[in-house]
């Protein structure tokens, strides 16, 4: 009851045929497993040229990105509910009044280095900030957490420069995670004003 | 997986579309980020890292979504099954190839964002089609035979509809965009055409056995049986999100 004749053995491959077959696909799957899967996933590059095709690259990330959510997981209990980021979900808005800046801090990130710039807030109060990187092109991640909260504000790569407003939803610490995903050092500079406690480089 | 339903727009300008995306970024964004905190692991972690042009990496991670997505190596099967010529082989395989690139790349740069649920559910019915079809049940039903070669490609696009609403959710970097996505196009065929060997290789020996015709039809109901689950679970799985 098939939709098609029994096949003709003419038209099939012969078994020296497909035992060749099988023995180039192993090999190859060997190849592939070596010079792609595992720089890809693992940054394990044993040949070398995971490094130059940039394989190697994605491995590193993923791996890091991997410690880094274990590590999250560890440290906050995570009970950010998508109910709060659905609400507060957009609560950056562009700077205001010209005012004058409360501080302003700059710090220098090597290529893969990292940083967290944090402010002390409290519920319902507003930090206006602006931030220009030069020398390369930064990620950023802007997000908060406090009283068993969380939220992710904004998230951005290869950017050079940004402002707006943060909203806090909740009293605990907002503000930025920075990476240097870029080839070369990166300075960033960093405005702020509004109803801060405080303002700290958490690490 | 998560879904983030999008409207249906096809906006005439490029600067529509990039405004488009960024609409669909932010809206992307604003939505709950899955795990502990901000962290994205993974391809979409590693993608939503980098910017610029990187070729090899996203030719990678074509292959990878092609290798590992059973819903597409299920169809491709289904079409191989009872193709004994390598003639016929390319020619099916390359009329699928059109039809998923052509949405795929389409979709990805005007945003065409279809519930993912919906089309993984029409993805998973191509997969009864193709082996109802295997089984020759229509002609039985209906008295005819729909033509293979159209339903290859009808079904080719809805595949690629379902590869760009992946990629969409990738949040791939505005910054080198067209180039990744082609290379990433490039990946899937590659991925497509190791997945083939394979298949090939083991249809080879199992064409040769004897019982071959009895254990097709056999493998055809299998098939039904899982496309039928796919669609059950996608289903579901829009239903839960509504």
């Amino acid at each position: 009851m098939n939709n098609a004749p029994q096949p003709r053995p003419e038209d099939l491959p012969s078994k020296a045929q497909l035992f060749r077959s099988s023995i180039m696909a192993a090999i190859g799957a060997v190849v592939i497993l070596v010079t792609v899967y595992l720089p890809a996933e693992h940054a394990i590059d044993p040949t070398g040229l995971g490094r130059v095709i940039g394989l190697t690259e994605m491995g590193e990330i993923k791996r890091e990105l991997a410690e880094e959510a274990a590590r999250d997981a560890e440290i906050h209990v995570d009970q950010s509910s998508s109910l709060i980021d659905a609400i507060f979900g957009t609560f950056i808005g562009s700077a205001q009044a010209q005012e004058a800046w409360r501080d302003e801090m700059s710090f220098t990130l090597a290529p893969g280095a990292t940083a967290e710039i944090k402010l002390v807030m409290e519920a319902g109060t507003t930090a206006n900030y602006a931030w220009t990187a030069t020398g390369g092109r930064i990620n950023f991640d802007l997000h908060a957490h406090g009283d068993g909260l969380s939220i992710d504000y904004a998230r951005g790569r290869g950017e050079t420069a940004g402002e707006g407003s943060i909203e806090a939803p909740f009293s605990g610490e907002h503000g930025w995670f920075w990476r240097n995903r870029d080839s070369s050092e990166i300075t960033v500079t960093l405005q702020l004003r509004g109803d801060y406690n405080d303002l700290k480089q958490t690490y | 997986m998560t879904s983030t339903q999008r409207g249906l727009s096809a906006p005439p300008s490029r600067r529509a579309v990039t405004l488009a995306l960024f609409t669909l970024t932010a809206l992307a964004l604003s939505t709950a980020q899955a795990m502990a905190h901000n962290v994205t692991p993974g391809d979409a972690g590693y993608i939503q890292e980098i910017w610029g042009v990187h070729i090899i990496p996203f030719i990678y991670l074509g292959a990878k979504h092609m290798v590992t997505g059973y819903d597409h190596i299920l169809f491709l099967l289904g079409v191989v099954f009872f193709l004994y010529r390598m003639k016929d082989v390319a020619m099916y395989v390359s009329i699928f190839a059109v039809g998923h690139s052509v949405t795929m790349l389409l979709g990805v740069w005007y945003g065409w964002g279809i519930n993912a649920y919906i089309i993984d559910a029409i993805i998973g019915l191509s997969v009864v089609y193709k082996a109802l079809d295997n089984l020759g049940a229509y002609q039985r039903w209906f008295g005819f035979q729909p033509d293979t070669k159209t339903a290859t490609l009808v079904f080719g696009l809805f595949h690629g509809t379902g590869l760009a609403s992946k990629i969409l959710e990738y949040q791939i970097a505005e910054d080198g965009l067209l180039a990744n996505l082609v290379a990433f196009n490039v990946g899937v065929e590659i991925g497509q055409i190791l997945a083939l060997a394979v298949i090939l290789i083991v249809m080879g020996y199992w064409r040769r056995s004897p019982n071959f015709m009895r254990q097709a039809t056999v493998a055809n109901i299998i098939m039904i049986v899982l496309g039928v689950i796919l669609t059950g679970q996608q289903i579901a799985g829009f239903i839960a999100s509504t």
